[in-house]
């Protein structure tokens, strides 16, 4: 057989460490997104597009229509695997197969279709710092000095902004949320102290407490909606509110590649939401009423699910994604974390509504959120219509 | 879907008004002498009438019959000493309707005179709403200079009647009206299709517009339409060019309103999750379709559909819901405050939709989504893009239209209610008391604030974002959407 296409995407040391099939359909797409995914400055939804890119490098399909099945089949075994954190990665694989569905006009020569496109993700994937420092000088007009800013989570885009402004000259100082459970606020806080911006780790409940301290808020996003909302770290939502109810400015940093044809109409509606999250345990006997029964007069929508215990997987799978918490806790004893089942139960993204935005600063721009649904309607009729 | 399927029977006869089903039971109180008097009295009229006024054509708009005929009426009637003067005064036109069937010309005219004096009765006596209110001086399709096509005339009765309601219903209507219009149609001797053609076609829309104002959609096909019309080639043969035009409608109706429906049947499919309690108001054709759809498919959710006086149409749509197997639940619009705790998401059709995002559509959406915001429940307007309009409307009152008087020889929505020893008195019946005047708005205006998502073929839009669409589809076709 012969050797594989060089791996345009990965370099030396990579490449020993992943052995590819030679057959394009047993291409691990999953083990070529964890590699992708390990750079720090690589985010979701590019090591997703750098991963399909590579299914096309590496396969020997060719035809056009089996190729956008192979791309197609990869995508949604990404989705499926990362499902609980799949937004900005979903936003990643649609953008890439949109782009590689609009490139028409390649006609007969395949390798040179194949070649554009993984050419094309490659400088993406280097552009990737270009379009953080875009917006970043986008933001940097909006930064007072000695400004006070809240921040959410951990997003590259922001500490960028932050970094780039500080060196400036610009006296900053950042507030940061803990965002459990996944405490990503702590990354937010060792680059900004390192920088020499002074930031402070406050409690997910204490933003309202911070919130007249604050000149602004500034935060990244997973993916930004059809109707103009953002879906981020749990807690972006609330944060978003309690600042418009102090007449605080809410300013999203989101990369194009994260703008996505979702729609939701509430929490409820994500993809990432389903039926176990805010569920309830059974405690004694199950219920008189069939409260599971679409009757007219039955109890409101989002009614709580009354379940029997947890099932295993689901416990091993809230382990997994959790930083270690006290296993020796049992229901009894007092913790300060919650036990492993509860936090189960709990969400990982919320969807914040337009409403609750002031501006988003992309690459394309700084744009309203009515803004950015028009530009959002605009291209899928165009790619709709080409 | 009612409405629609009434549109195929081919008769293109002046439909004979007075013998509709619901006939007044009071004829037999006129003898054979009395009738054959009226009928006399009668045909005297109508040969001053053709002495005095403007040559009969061939399917001819009905004229305003000249007074004396109306005098006489009412003066044969009486001596008939029938109690009730309004009764009889109703009967004699009636009757004289049945008889005079076959003349074709007079029908129309008794029965416009009866509701043109209402009219103007109410006229006088309206103090708002005036911009608004119902039909001209002379009834349907009075001052038209022009030959009206007999299928214009039968529409036009169909849509003063209010037997042809809803947006997409009365569009459909009225092209397949022109298809038919346009296979009639033949070119005057040196004279372009292109041309003439257009000119042809305005009377029969001023016709249509009298018997009820346009419609946004429709209003919409037909400047596509004239735009077709006018791109016609001269040198293409008559007959080529008239399949041509009646392709363009077959195509604007398919493409439009028939595929954008299944497309919006799916964007909305795929919200309705299973146990779901969706609200629907009054009825929508899409609102309709998809609900059905999504049940077949397997989807099980329950429904409450909301109605209101004097349309009362969620009734058809509810009729439909049941049919299939819907858990329903019925109530008025008074109702909803008690009910909306319990749903899930709203549903509402669109008669049209503003550049600013705000929709037009039957009177009662805008409280039903206002009700529905304050309770956080999502607001989904389902409505194909032929129903954009360019203009910005404000609130329900600058534009507007009265739900005719019904009439209650004709009519079947009789509107009644019981006093306290059981009788059943006509609400409406304006002749009892001229001092109570019922005004019902058909429309009303839904801030688009109070709107989640427009649901349309392109896909999920916020409603702020539906004037990007406009402009897009403007530059594609390279000619105006809408004014």
């Amino acid at each position: 057989m012969a050797q594989p296409p060089p791996l345009l995407m990965l370099s030396n040391d990579q490449t020993d460490a992943i052995k590819f099939q030679k057959d394009a359909s047993k291409f691990d797409v999953i083990s070529a997104y964890k590699t992708f995914v390990n750079d720090p400055d690589i985010s979701m939804p590019v090591a997703a597009m750098q991963s399909l890119s590579e299914l096309i490098a590496q396969t020997e399909i060719a035809t056009m229509f089996e190729l956008m099945e192979a791309v197609k089949d990869a995508a949604t075994k990404l989705k499926r695997h990362y499902s609980h954190n799949s937004v900005s990665l979903s936003a990643g694989c649609d953008v890439f197969y949109q782009f590689i569905s609009s490139l028409r006009d390649f006609g007969q020569d395949f390798e040179g279709f194949k070649s554009h496109i993984i050419a094309a993700v490659r400088e993406y994937a280097q552009n990737t710092k270009q379009v953080k420092d875009t917006i970043a000088d986008n933001v940097d007009a909006f930064i007072k000095d000695d400004s006070v800013i809240l921040t959410h989570g951990y997003s590259r885009v922001v500490v960028n902004a932050f970094l780039l402004s500080h060196r400036k000259g610009r006296r900053i100082s950042v507030y940061v949320t803990e965002t459990r459970p996944r405490g990503l606020g702590m990354r937010t806080h060792e680059l900004l102290t390192k920088a020499g911006i002074p930031c402070t780790i406050i409690l997910d409940s204490a933003v309202a407490y911070a919130m007249d301290k604050v000149d602004m808020i500034m935060v990244g996003c997973e993916a930004v909606v059809e109707s103009g909302g953002i879906v981020n770290a749990v807690g972006s939502c609330q944060m978003a509110m309690i600042a418009k109810a102090f007449n605080k400015p809410v300013h999203v940093l989101a990369e194009s590649y994260k703008w996505t044809r979702l729609f939701p109409l509430s929490q409820y509606d994500l993809p990432t939401h389903n039926d176990h999250i805010l569920s309830f345990d059974l405690v004694s006997t199950p219920p008189t009423s069939g409260s599971n029964s679409p009757l007219p007069g039955t109890p409101r929508r989002h009614h709580p699910v009354l379940r029997t215990t947890d099932s295993i997987p689901n416990l091993l799978f809230a382990a997994q994604r959790h930083p270690p918490l006290d296993t020796t806790m049992s229901t009894n004893s007092m913790s300060n974390v919650m036990p492993v089942g509860q936090a189960g139960r709990n969400p990982e993204v919320d969807y914040t509504p337009p409403e609750y935005i002031t501006l988003l600063f992309t690459d394309a721009g700084i744009l309203t959120p009515e803004g950015i649904s028009s530009y959002l309607v605009t291209m899928s009729l165009r790619s709709e219509s080409s | 879907m009612t409405s629609v399927e009434s549109v195929p029977s081919t008769s293109t006869q002046v439909p004979a008004v007075g013998a509709a089903p619901d006939g007044p039971p009071q004829r037999k109180q006129l003898t054979k002498a009395e009738r054959r008097e009226l009928q006399e009295k009668q045909r005297a009229a109508k040969a001053a009438a053709t002495a005095a006024g403007a040559p009969a054509k061939a399917g001819n708009a009905p004229k305003p019959a000249p007074k004396p005929s109306q005098g006489q009426n009412t003066k044969a009637s009486t001596p008939a000493g029938a109690s009730g003067s309004t009764a009889t005064a109703s009967n004699a036109p009636a009757t004289a309707a049945k008889k005079a069937a076959k003349s074709g010309k007079e029908v129309d005219t008794q029965l416009v005179d009866k509701t043109a004096d209402l009219e103007a009765q109410r006229r006088h006596q309206t103090r708002i709403f005036t911009h608004f209110v119902g039909k001209k001086e002379g009834g349907l399709g009075a001052g038209i200079k022009g030959e009206i096509h007999p299928a214009i005339i039968r529409l036009g009765r169909q849509f003063a009647d209010m037997k042809i309601v809803g947006a997409n219903a009365r569009c459909i209507a009225a092209l397949v009206a022109f298809k038919t219009i346009i296979q009639d149609y033949i070119t005057p001797q040196n004279l372009t299709l292109a041309r003439d053609l257009t000119q042809y076609i305005s009377p029969q829309i001023s016709y249509l517009v009298s018997a009820r104002p346009m419609a946004v959609g429709m209003g919409n096909s037909i400047r596509e339409l004239k735009y077709h019309i006018s791109v016609v080639s001269i040198d293409m043969p008559e007959q080529d060019a008239k399949d041509h035009l009646c392709e363009q409608i077959d195509t604007y109706i398919s493409h439009r309103i028939v595929l954008a429906d299944s497309v919006i049947e799916e964007y909305a499919m795929a919200k309705i999750q299973n146990g779901a309690v969706i609200m629907t108001y009054a009825r929508s054709s899409v609102v309709e379709r998809v609900l059905i759809a999504a049940w077949t498919r397997g989807k099980r959710f329950s429904v409450k559909v909301v109605d209101s006086r004097p349309m009362l149409e969620g009734k058809n749509m509810l009729a439909q819901f049941v049919k299939v197997g819907i858990p329903c639940t019925y109530l008025l619009i008074n109702g909803v405050g008690s009910v909306i705790a319990e749903v899930s998401m709203v549903f509402l059709g669109a008669h049209a939709i503003n550049s600013n995002g705000s929709v037009y559509s039957r009177a009662g959406t805008a409280l039903v989504a206002m009700l529905a915001k304050e309770h956080s429940v999502p607001v989904l307007v389902l409505s194909e893009t032929y129903k954009y309009s360019n203009n910005i409307q404000l609130d329900s009152f600058t534009k507007n239209e009265l739900a005719p008087i019904p009439d209650p020889r004709t009519s079947s929505r009789r509107i009644t209610t019981r006093d306290r020893l059981g009788n059943e008195t006509d609400v409406d019946d304006e002749t009892r008391n001229p001092n109570l005047q019922s005004i019902n708005p058909l429309y009303d205006l839904t801030p688009h604030t109070h709107i989640t998502v427009l649901v349309t073929e392109v896909g999920l839009i916020p409603p702020s974002a539906i004037s990007t669409l406009a402009g897009l589809r403007d530059k594609d076709k390279g000619m105006q959407l809408s004014v």
